[in-house]
């Protein structure tokens, strides 16, 4: 029985160790801004805006090139984009944007253009695949423990 | 004794009617997942205003917004036929021109497909970006040519 | 041959089973999770795939393992092989309904919906409900050797959804994409394919691992329960005579 725990406080040791891994992979794409909020606060360097196209508001000019208003929920934001063509952005579409917000201009300017990236999904599908299985394979190795010690205690066991 | 009884028969019909289900029920050939923008030109007035799914290819070139509330038109093939969808709405992420989606709504009498949910197909390949950009295809089962045969 | 001896052979490499699938869960978690690309498409949400597909082609093969264990069941008429039928029927249940959980999970963020009845989702629901509905009528059979034989035919029975399952999104038109691995060939990138074959091989192994601590359990439970009842009877058999 000890050893069983052993192995099972090994395997959670491991699991806690590779959620911190993974954690810190992705912390820093995890936070994104509300449109806003980036008006309201004007944080300085790269920063991640979630938001929906306005209707109507996209205009492209030449290959690479685009303005729009970015819609949060009680603000918009006015977008210039400049990079390789982007190919998801279209009007009516919530998007991340990583870029900086220039405060002089009131215009964000977008570096990166990114469908929502949904980790809290990604997340909720391993757990659900993952947990069960761990779970029940533990209770069932700790029963076949209890099995083998109740069949040598009851001395109804028989050397064969 | 008799608990046990009612709970086999329940059992049983448990997988009789799973599996009869499949056999002759509103499975596979009886009922079709959705139908193409052939077909539902083709349809009988029987189906209009009828809940159905139509399934296509978003044209490329073809969406449109409307400025002032949350909407898309967009027409959608099969290839052979094309039909005029119009969405009220916030459309999938995954929602694009050039791909596979699935919608769910009415055809109406003056031939044009009101839809209030799409759901997008995305075919079996799967690559980064940096492949894509360099213009490598993948096999796969051709999504336009399975829905005309 | 017996299969007790095939049994207790394979049961000594029990170990490397868990080994072996930790091992390879744990390098296809890293390789899934950080170590491979965002597809074009789907963007990062691809890495449910890593979960999902492998979960489910699990759960496809320990029917199968079902449905050949019960025929050497009805063939060989030896309990330890109903034993491992009852266990695999359990843990093909348990990985069909994570599978469609996952599923679920992925259909959200890609179509945009959590559920829909097409052709693929329906027959593979239609494998969970043969599954429980097996479990179910092996509670309700009193007499251990009826209730093997009428399990083991149900299960033979129900195989004929595997095909379903498996062609459904090339018969049909469906909104589940077709297979990714097929007569076509290979449709993902091996950035992408590599991690999906370390968790595959993966969760086969665990798939593998369990099947024989379930079946120990049952075993054990049915040898126990046995020898009580022997006792049992003895002890009220020397009773009565005295």
């Amino acid at each position: 029985m000890r050893n069983l725990y052993i192995r099972w406080g090994g395997v959670c040791i491991i699991a806690i160790a590779f959620i911190m891994l993974t954690y810190n992979h992705y912390r820093d794409n995890l936070a994104s801004l509300a449109p806003r909020q980036v008006k309201q606060e004007a944080p300085a360097g790269d920063i991640r805006v979630l938001g929906m196209v306005q209707g109507g508001t996209l205009e492209t000019r030449g290959a690479g090139k685009a303005t729009f208003a970015l819609l949060g929920e009680s603000a918009s934001l006015q977008v210039q984009y400049e990079g390789p063509p982007p190919d998801n952005l279209r009007e009516l579409k919530i998007l991340i944007l990583i870029g900086r917000w220039n405060a002089a201009t009131q215009v964000f300017e977008a570096r990166d253009i990114g469908i929502v990236p949904n980790y809290g999904f990604i997340a909720g599908a391993y757990l659900l695949g993952l947990l069960p299985l761990a779970l029940l394979l533990f209770a069932m190795s700790r029963r076949v423990y209890f099995l083998y010690d109740e069949i040598k205690a009851s001395k109804l066991y028989e050397e064969e | 004794m008799g608990k046990k009884k009612v709970g086999m028969v329940v059992s049983l019909l448990l997988v009789g009617g799973a599996l009869g289900y499949l056999a002759l029920g509103n499975f596979g050939e009886n009922v079709v997942y959705f139908f193409t923008p052939s077909e539902v030109k083709a349809f009988s007035t029987d189906y209009y205003q009828k809940k159905v799914r139509v399934g296509g290819m978003v044209v490329e070139g073809s969406l449109e917004t409307y400025p002032d509330r949350l909407g898309l038109i967009f027409q959608l093939t099969d290839g052979e036929a094309t039909i005029p969808v119009t969405f009220e709405g916030i459309p999938p992420d995954l929602f694009k021109e050039g791909q596979g989606a699935v919608v769910e709504g009415y055809w109406s009498g003056e031939h044009r497909f009101e839809s209030n949910l799409i759901m997008a197909k995305h075919s079996e390949d799967y690559m980064p970006i940096e492949l894509k950009r360099a213009g490598v295809e993948l096999p796969r089962k051709d999504f336009m040519k399975s829905l005309v045969e | 041959m017996t299969i007790h001896r095939v049994i207790r052979k394979v049961q000594r490499f029990q170990g490397w089973f868990g080994g072996g699938a930790a091992l390879c869960l744990m390098v296809g978690l890293y390789l899934g999770l950080i170590g491979s690309p965002p597809d074009y498409y789907q963007g990062e949400v691809v890495r449910i795939m890593y979960i999902h597909v492998p979960l489910a082609h699990t759960s496809l093969l320990g029917y199968t393992v079902l449905a050949v264990g019960s025929l050497w069941y009805l063939w060989k008429r030896d309990p330890i092989v109903d034993n491992m039928c009852q266990a695999v029927a359990t843990l093909s249940a348990v990985f069909t309904a994570l599978a469609l959980g996952t599923g679920m999970i992925w259909g959200k963020p890609t179509w945009d919906t959590w559920w829909t009845w097409d052709a693929r989702l329906t027959s593979f629901t239609v494998l969970l409900l043969i599954l429980i509905g097996y479990l179910m009528l092996r509670t309700f059979v009193d007499d251990p050797e009826k209730e093997a034989r009428y399990g083991a035919i149900l299960a033979i029975v129900g195989f004929v959804d595997l095909p379903i399952i498996h062609f459904s999104v090339e018969w049909w038109r469906t909104l589940h994409q077709p297979q990714s691995i097929s007569m076509r060939g290979v449709s993902i990138s091996s950035g992408l394919l590599v991690p999906l074959l370390f968790m595959s091989v993966g969760m086969s192994l665990l798939f593998s691992y369990m099947l024989m601590v379930r079946t120990q359990l049952l075993y054990l439970d049915r040898l126990l329960h046995a020898k009580k009842g022997r006792l049992l009877s003895q002890f009220h058999l020397s009773k009565s005579d005295s």
